[in-house]
């Protein structure tokens, strides 16, 4: 009976741990941002924002603006293709050529940075790279008649500078038919994202920000003054999204391991359990015969 | 037919119920603390699926850190006392606690790959956990490199008491060395620490249980078990030498 | 009755001095292989000018720690040998004095041959190694060896593999003074503030008081009939 009330008392302690881990639990609860999850995407949630997301893909959109920010992983290996599938799914837009392809590297990997252009309404700006055996497609597709918006992000042409200017004259020429000296240079504004150079013009507003070797840029054509908050959530989604790695090989080789040693140190002792019983039968068998 | 000495017939005598007791909530423990850390809690989203290794990753340290605490106490009791049994204690977590070690090392080996992009690095806490795993298996080399029993028990549990330093350095390590990359979960990580994570939610959900189980009843069970076949080992060595002087 | 402590103690490193000056086995020995290793040393590591100094505290505690493992079975054989031991059991000494006597006859023969690596190596790696500090932390390190290298070269010359297992006891049991003497080290010979070295000694001299009182404790049981 008292190997049985200890018994009773090794399970009650088992309870109350496993209690105290669940109270403790509630408070260990963080205020940290909200992210959409799915099997491998984790994309933080865009306050103030529709929230269309499906089970494989995120996507956020923003009536005012008729503004869609949307990350998805898309089958295919080739980013070209990736792209065309994903835009095509999401919006219904036949992808055509690119107005704008450039190359980035960050630091998660070399990212395609595309535009693409639809006459007045439709605008798609698309950061996509290779991940796994499929692409990452993270897009901002702007249908507002009342203006064209483009985000992007272009590699610094020198490092050493602190000043997005280049890059947005680049962007401007690359884009539109514009010329960056149409615009003049306004006062910087402070984003949560970190401080963005502002030029402002009469039919066009542009802005960047430096961030490590590249430069964020944002252009917008007409002007309902809602640019820094599309270029906002755009990068917020930009930094903030990334790709929970596939290591469940890793977790079977560990658990294997386990299995393996765990085995080993019982197995060891039926072993010598069962030498010993072999032993004990000869030494019987021995003392038997010797009469 | 003669008659055997009294420790090889408890081969034949049951189990002693609480062991057996033991075994079997020992047995089920481990399965639940499994399902616990690879089914009921969540993936973290950072490291993926690997991360969930922790939850026998740490345990088996704690686990390991019962057991040579039982080669200390038990060194200590033997030569305070000279009672074989604390002897073979001490012998029993010297295995149990060098396998568990093992799996620590080896799950922390598994878990760096992905996340720290390297099986092992030479960072202070790996090393000095290397090195005990080291001294304790040295204890098993010269433990057979020593005839006499009586003077086997009483060395070996010298050498056992000396050898728990190492445990302690182990634990303590990051204060006598404090740039090591090897993350704390509980408590404040060390500066330079990486791959570490949140004690959330589910993360205390799936490692109390798991920590408990591995820091009391699978080390205690597996000596107790230990135990019981070192005294029969013993008697079976006396009977063959009875047998060869005859 | 018994023999006073001092007496005994005494007693026993005078009759060890008194064997080396005749033998000269253990400081020869000792020495030859310091010299050696810090020759190999500096083939095997290539060392200009900036790794030496990065890596000569390390060259310095390992060619010791290896050399004292030399010294300390060479010390326990002989006693063994000779059956100096099983004398000193009958006779009526304590314990304790057998062990601090063989304990400090093995740190001055060490402590002579780290003594002798000094200039040596200031010599051969041009770096000042004649330093105060450095003498107290190669006293220190050297009596943390002896500590534990006497009580484990005891059990170890009693066993059947011998001298092959007094490294592989010895090395990890060792290990909190080699590291420390190493940090320590270390920082003194780079000109590092005094408040970045004293921590690492501190911690060598409180590890070496842990160490002798544990040896002093159990080195009953290693001398037992």
């Amino acid at each position: 009976m008292m190997m049985m009330r200890t018994a009773i008392r090794i399970v009650a302690l088992i309870g109350a741990l496993l209690t105290t881990g669940l109270v403790m639990s509630e408070d260990g609860e963080e205020t940290t941002t909200p992210y959409f999850q799915s099997r491998a995407l984790n994309v933080p949630i865009l306050a103030g924002w529709e929230d269309q997301s499906g089970e494989d893909f995120a996507q956020f959109h923003l009536a005012e603006a008729e503004a869609t920010i949307r990350a998805a992983i898309a089958p295919q290996d080739d980013i070209i293709a990736a792209v065309g599938a994903d835009l095509n799914d999401a919006f219904g837009i036949e992808v055509g050529q690119p107005i704008y392809q450039d190359k980035v590297n960050l630091a998660d990997g070399t990212w395609s940075v595309l535009v693409f252009d639809y006459g007045e309404e439709t605008t798609a700006s698309v950061m996509a790279r290779l991940a796994g055996g499929g692409t990452v497609v993270i897009s901002f597709v702007e249908r507002d008649p009342a203006a064209r918006t483009a985000l992007l992000t272009v590699a610094q042409a020198d490092d050493a500078l602190d000043d997005p200017t280049p890059e947005i004259a680049f962007a401007i020429e690359s884009l539109t038919g514009m010329s960056p000296s149409d615009l003049s240079r306004a006062e910087s504004i402070r984003l949560p994202s970190g401080e963005w150079t502002v030029y402002a013009g009469a039919s066009m507003s542009a802005m960047g920000m430096v961030f490590g070797n590249d430069s964020y840029v944002a252009l917008q054509e007409g002007a309902p003054g809602n640019l820094a908050a599309l270029a906002e959530a755009y990068n917020r989604t930009l930094l903030g999204f990334f790709i929970t790695p596939d290591s469940s090989h890793y977790l079977a080789l560990g658990m294997a391991v386990v299995f393996v040693i765990l085995g080993a140190l019982v197995g060891s002792l039926f072993w010598r359990e069962r030498g010993l019983r072999k032993d004990l039968a000869l030494l019987e068998q021995l003392a038997g015969e010797e009469p | 037919m003669k008659s055997l000495p009294m420790d090889l017939r408890k081969d034949t005598s049951p189990m002693p119920r609480l062991l057996r007791v033991l075994t079997v909530i020992t047995v089920l423990g481990f399965a639940g603390t499994l399902a616990l850390g690879l089914k009921v809690a969540g993936a973290d989203i950072q490291q993926g699926e690997i991360q969930r290794i922790f939850y026998i990753h740490m345990p088996s340290f704690f686990g390991a850190f019962t057991a040579f605490g039982l080669t200390l106490i038990g060194g200590i009791i033997y030569l305070a006392r000279k009672n074989e049994t604390w002897d073979r204690i001490a012998l029993a977590g010297v295995e149990v606690g060098l396998a568990f070690s093992l799996i620590n090392l080896l799950t922390g080996s598994i878990w760096a790959r992905p996340i720290w992009n390297t099986w092992w690095t030479w960072d202070p806490r790996l090393t000095s956990a290397a090195i005990m795993c080291l001294t304790y298996a040295a204890y098993l080399m010269l433990r057979a490199g020593i005839d006499d029993p009586g003077k086997r028990r009483a060395f070996m549990s010298v050498y056992g008491i000396l050898a728990f330093v190492t445990v302690l350095i182990t634990l303590f390590i990051i204060r006598i060395v404090p740039e090591t990359i090897h993350p704390v979960i509980v408590g404040a990580s060390p500066q330079n620490a990486q791959g570490g994570f949140e004690a959330t939610s589910g993360v205390v959900i799936a490692l109390a249980p798991s920590l408990l189980l591995w820091l009391t009843l699978m080390p205690i069970t597996i000596i107790w078990h230990r135990v019981r076949l070192e005294a029969r080992i013993e008697a079976m060595n006396q009977l063959k030498l009875q047998a060869l002087s005859e | 009755m018994k023999t006073p402590f001092f007496t005994c103690v005494s007693a026993i490193i005078s009759k060890d001095l008194r064997a080396e000056i005749r033998a000269r086995e253990l400081i020869s020995v000792m020495a030859l292989f310091a010299l050696l290793s810090i020759l190999v040393f500096s083939f095997a590591l290539e060392l200009d000018r900036e790794a030496r100094e990065e890596a000569v505290s390390g060259v310095l505690w390992v060619t010791l720690i290896f050399a004292s493992t030399l010294g300390f079975n060479r010390s326990m054989a002989q006693e063994r040998d000779h059956g100096n031991l099983d004398a000193l059991l009958l006779a009526p000494v304590s314990r304790a004095a057998i062990f601090v006597g063989k304990l400090l006859g093995n740190f001055i023969f060490t402590l002579i041959v780290g003594l002798a690596m000094l200039p040596l190596m200031t010599a051969l790696y041009g770096l000042a190694l004649l330093d105060g500090w450095i003498i107290v932390t190669t006293a220190l390190g050297i009596f943390g060896f002896a500590t534990i290298g006497t009580l484990l070269a005891t059990m170890t010359v009693q066993t059947r593999a011998r001298e092959a297992l007094l490294p592989i006891a010895l090395l990890p049991i060792a290990l909190p003074f080699l590291l420390t003497a190493v940090r320590a080290t270390k920082g003194i010979l780079s000109g590092a503030p005094a408040a970045e070295w004293q921590g690492p000694l501190g911690m060598l001299a409180a590890i070496i008081v842990i160490y002798l009182a544990l040896c002093l404790l159990l080195y009953e049981y290693v001398l037992e009939e």
